[in-house]
């Protein structure tokens, strides 16, 4: 479905700051209908590269393509979840979810209907009137979510969609999200740096590491389908617990600023 | 009311049906007009016990000040004045809304543009306006055009930085997510930089229009003396302080209608923009 090839990417050097390589020989395949998490610590490349997929940002090696053709900027085949929820704040929640397609030129009758099918799926119905500002972060994340699947895309790009949520709403979306999926399998790539998030959600996961940005693995998750209506059993098992305990182990080693162990710190002596 | 008549008052008036004086009463206190008011009854007697103890041929008593206002609306003298100034209000801030907003919006959003105009841009926002009257009087005459120059000059600055910092101050999450669905730079335009910047483009009309209605007298007290300026330069020399005051105050009047309508219309078609900070 996605192909990823030799991808490499570097910000210019700012200021005293000298370039940055996001992305350095980044090549992954995403398999159609595949639920895809993208797991890495901060600085890692995982937004620039879901941003390069999206058609946001431009690569100077390698190439991305979609079902065969490469990308020269976003299409109507993506569409995006960001994780600042992104909405127009003088717009309606109907208005908000019908944007994609008012862009694309659908009549306003036409896009509205399929607005309030879109709103009564991620449970807002009753709020398709309020502006952004009068919903929780949640409500702002299901119309964000609303407006992506509204354009019907055969890719949803996530970009850490819950990352500014609280832990219950957080839990509560993600169910939702994966009822949604189990329905439409649709091919999604989610960034997240929540190992949990990337274990209960993901069909694999794929671990990133820093300077310079690189996949070091992608782990197969074993986890049962659907799990929409087995989340909390889920999230207890033992099964569940040592697959995010040995990537947890794996985003430690990479933590660039990581405690000394403690048999090996220094003493520091404390004036007596 | 006595003291004595409220406790029956409330006692009818118990449950939902809460009694007509009190609702009336937290009705008043609850309304900015009463706090308006009573600022300017506060301010009108201060200002009515300073002129009478002070007994000045050049400083009119508030009351008198109020008299001579009654008067000069009674005169038609003073209709037409006001309609010979605001010919230049009207075309000159007409002139610089359509200038500054829209050299306001391309600065915004291009860096060549933004270039080229933002030191003079500087120039125009430091610049005593007062100071370069003279030199406009010089090259384009003493008529209506250098009149509408000025006020085009006065209000401009404030709408090209409003404008801009108003498109600037859009989030930029708003404009990649439109990107990302695949919109063209004019629907990033019309759908959100506009909307976006509305509101501190309406703050710039009404920052705009008052340094408008500004230039509009300046330059008729200073220079040319028709309008609103040969009004109050007439009432000076005839030693009429209160028709003097008086008119002064017509032209606050004007203003604040002014500025009243344009806050209305910001109301309207930006509503969004009211969720404020104010505590209450």
């Amino acid at each position: 479905m996605i192909n990823i090839d030799r991808l490499s990417k570097t910000f210019p050097a700012r200021g005293d700051d000298a370039h940055v390589e996001a992305l350095k020989d980044v090549s992954l395949e995403v398999r159609e209908g595949e639920f895809l998490t993208v797991l890495g610590p901060s600085g890692c490349g995982k937004t620039t590269l879901l941003r390069i997929i999206a058609g946001l940002e431009t690569f100077e090696g390698g190439d991305v393509r979609v079902r065969g053709t490469s990308i020269s900027g976003p299409g109507p085949d993506r569409a995006m979840v960001f994780q600042s929820f992104a909405l127009l704040p003088w717009a309606s929640v109907v208005a908000n979810v019908a944007f994609g397609l008012e862009l694309r030129g659908v009549p306003k009758a036409e896009r509205e209907a399929r607005a309030h099918d879109l709103i009564e799926l991620v449970g807002l119905t009753g709020f398709e009137k309020r502006l952004p500002g009068q919903l929780s972060g949640g409500m702002q994340q299901r119309v964000g979510l609303a407006r992506a699947l509204a354009v019907d895309p055969e890719i949803l790009l996530m970009d850490e969609p819950f990352g500014a949520l609280d832990e219950q709403t957080r839990r509560l979306l993600q169910e939702e999200l994966l009822a949604i999926w189990e329905q439409s399998r649709k091919t999604v790539i989610f960034i997240t740096h929540s190992m949990e998030e990337a274990v209960l959600l993901g069909d694999r996961v794929v671990l990133m590491s820093p300077r310079p940005g690189r996949i070091v693995d992608i782990v197969d998750v074993p986890l049962a389908r659907p799990r929409a209506s087995a989340v909390d059993e889920m999230a207890g098992s033992a099964e569940f617990a040592q697959i995010t305990a040995d990537l947890w182990r794996r985003l430690r080693e990479m933590q660039l600023f990581r405690r000394p162990a403690r048999e090996s710190a220094p003493s520091i002596g404390i004036g007596v | 009311m006595s003291s004595a008549a409220s406790p029956s008052l409330q006692a009818t008036g118990g449950g939902s049906a809460r009694p007509p004086f009190a609702s009336l009463r937290s009705r008043v206190g609850a309304s900015p007009w009463t706090y308006r008011l009573l600022v300017l009854a506060v301010v009108g007697t201060i200002w009515e016990i300073y002129a009478v103890n002070l007994r000045s041929l050049l400083i009119p008593t508030f009351s008198d000040t109020l008299v001579g206002v009654v008067t000069l609306v009674q005169d038609l003298a003073t209709w037409d004045a006001f309609w010979k100034s605001n010919q230049s209000l009207l075309f000159g801030f007409s002139a610089s809304l359509v200038v500054g907003i829209l050299a306001g919006l391309a600065a915004a959003r291009f860096r060549s543009i933004e270039g080229f105009l933002d030191p003079y841009l500087n120039i125009l926002l430091v610049t005593p306006m007062a100071a370069i009257i003279p030199l406009l009087i010089m090259s384009l005459g003493i008529g209506l055009e250098s009149r509408i120059v000025i006020v085009f000059v006065f209000a401009l600055p404030v709408l090209i930085v409003n404008t801009r910092a108003g498109v600037r101050q859009v989030d930029a999450i708003l404009v990649e997510m439109s990107t990302s669905f695949g919109a063209s730079e004019r629907q990033i335009w019309r759908k959100v930089l506009l909307p976006g910047a509305l509101p501190a483009v309406m703050t710039g009309v009404r920052l705009g229009l008052g340094r408008a209605v500004t230039g509009m007298v300046v330059v008729e007290l200073l220079f040319v003396a028709v309008g609103i300026g040969n009004l109050i330069t007439t009432f000076r020399g005839s030693f009429d302080p209160d028709l003097l005051y008086g008119v002064v105050i017509l032209v606050v009047f004007e203003a604040l209608i002014l500025i009243s309508i344009v806050r209305a219309v910001e109301r309207r078609i930006a509503p969004w923009a009211h969720g404020t900070v104010l505590r209450e």
